[in-house]
């Protein structure tokens, strides 16, 4: 085989596995948002499908499937078809430049876990990322429904507030790391110690934080915003279009989980064990992930839902001015030459 | 009525404490005992003062106790009962001949149990009522024999309930 046959073949077994990895982690977080919402709630939860209710998502995809799409009169059917893809795409998009693990060697081939790894890595999450905005807003634009342009029009400016937050705080990690290069930001936290979350707590709040808004989460949850807007933008949705923009929201958390991983708690870095073995980092980036996955559910379940004027009260008068002082600050450290940890 | 806000301490205006309070809670309820009580396996309990549907007492000897008055047809208020009585050779000269409930129509008021004379008809613990046709939910006798044995409890219970009306000497 000569080496560029196999380095496509290498590339196309890695993306592979990656985008399934994705797609199932999503299929399994239905599972987990329904079972965790009814654990907090004094409930079981799905278990009738499978063992421990475990084929729910595929009994999910198979009525999805099966279920009569309707298009509203008056909508604009070029653009409502769209939408559902534009808002599903950024987010698998987005996870190619994700570094799950280090060097991968397997029967004489050497290979970096990650589809791609960009110099630009974290500019492409952002520039990729902000593209889910055109599906949410287009969505809500084309069903010629009065609750869905509310949804996306409120969806739109809310992801577009937060995303300066969001941007900022990813900003100050690039500045202490001394690149946009998402495997070299993972490569300079190996230990416990150099994780960017010791040295940038603020930045990781203010993430997180942007994170939930970002993905139109709760508390932040004004897309769908039930009691006002029926179901925001997707209220005129059916069928698997419905499903493709919840399959983007949760693509959207899996991948802002593992960025929050990867740009704070040092991806595949095993506490204690920098020179751990490639699938022991690997099960530390799931557990990690895992772990901010759970955060999504938890907080939904926790916290009320803002006020829309609340909600940008707190991305402008606060997030907004917090993420600047600390891009300030942290600029001029590095600047200076000031070791921040 | 005047609301006077309360003063809120700074812990309580930089929101994150009381987000992780929240969280604490909430995460501490995931190992709550849970509340749900898997229906078809595990069916809701029943009781003596249940009333769930009309069921006719089949007595030791075989035969339904009903003498077919009419006295449940016509205190029924939804008109769920009908009835059409015929003799017999046996001492009480008569039976029904057919006796339906629309169970579609039945509120399971049990006026049908009071108005008995002849204790013939009493409200069983039986509940689910589901099927696939309007005529499958028309009961006729066949379905509405039960053993005085199966609503004994029942029995009892209106027996004891009915004290101070009945005389000694009316039981069947």
């Amino acid at each position: 085989m000569s080496p560029a046959v196999r380095e496509v073949l290498v590339w196309f077994v890695k993306a592979s596995l990656i985008y399934g990895g994705l797609l199932g982690t999503a299929a399994v977080m239905t599972l987990a948002e329904r079972k965790v919402s009814a654990w907090m709630q004094y409930r079981i939860g799905p278990n009738r499908v499978g063992p421990w209710g475990l084929l729910q998502p595929i009994a999910d995809l198979i009525k999805f499937l099966c279920k009569e799409e309707m298009i509203p009169d008056g909508a604009n059917r070029l653009l409502f078809r769209a939408a559902p893809l534009l808002a599903a795409m950024p987010a698998m998009l987005t996870v190619a430049v994700i570094p799950f693990g280090g060097a991968v060697k397997i029967g004489g081939v050497t290979t970096n876990l990650s589809v791609t790894d960009l110099d630009i890595g974290a500019l492409y999450v952002l520039a990729i990322g902000g593209l889910g905005v055109y599906g949410v807003i287009l969505g809500g634009w084309s069903s010629n429904s009065k609750y869905s342009l509310l949804g996306g029009l409120r969806a739109s400016a809310q992801m577009v507030s937060y995303e300066l937050s969001l941007i900022l705080a990813i900003l100050a990690v690039v500045a202490v790391s001394g690149s946009l290069d998402l495997r070299a930001i993972v490569e300079g936290q190996r230990t416990l110690g150099e994780w960017n979350v010791f040295a940038q707590p603020l930045a990781f709040l203010l993430f997180t934080i942007a994170s939930f808004a970002e993905t139109n989460r709760h508390p932040f949850d004004f897309a769908e915003c039930e009691p006002e807007l029926v179901g925001g933008f997707h209220t005129e949705y059916s069928s698997m279009r419905f499903a493709l923009f919840f399959l983007g929201e949760y693509c959207a958390m899996i991948v802002m989980a593992s960025l929050n991983t990867t740009l704070f708690f040092g991806g595949p870095s095993v506490p204690f064990a920098p020179e751990a073995h490639w699938a022991l980092g690997l099960a530390a980036f799931a557990l990690k992930t895992a772990f901010f996955l759970f955060l999504f559910l938890w907080v939904r379940w926790t916290l009320p839902r803002f006020r829309f004027d609340q909600l940008m009260k707190l991305g402008w008068k606060v997030m907004l001015p917090a993420a600047l002082a600390n891009l300030f600050l942290t600029g001029g450290a590095v600047a200076l030459g000031v070791d921040l940890w | 009525m005047i609301v006077r806000r309360k003063e809120l301490s700074l812990a309580e205006r930089v929101y994150l404490p009381e987000i992780a309070r929240g969280l604490a809670l909430t995460f501490g309820k995931l190992f709550a005992k849970k509340m749900t009580r898997q229906y078809p396996e595990q069916p809701l309990p029943t009781d003596e003062v249940t009333r769930g549907q009309p069921r006719l007492v089949v007595k030791e000897d075989g035969h339904v106790a009903c003498v077919s008055c009419g006295l449940c047809e016509a205190a029924c208020p939804a008109y769920a009962i009908t009835i059409d009585g015929g003799e017999t050779d046996r001492p009480i000269e008569r039976e029904p001949v057919r006796f339906e409930i629309d169970m579609l129509r039945c509120i399971l008021c049990g006026f049908c149990e009071e108005a008995c004379p002849k204790d013939a008809i009493f409200m069983s613990d039986e509940l689910e009522l589901a099927d696939t046709s309007r005529a499958a939910l028309l009961y006729d006798l066949d379905k509405l024999k039960r053993p005085k044995s199966a609503l004994q409890r029942r029995i009892d219970y209106v027996y004891r309930i009915n004290q101070r009306w009945r005389k000694p000497s009316s039981t069947s």
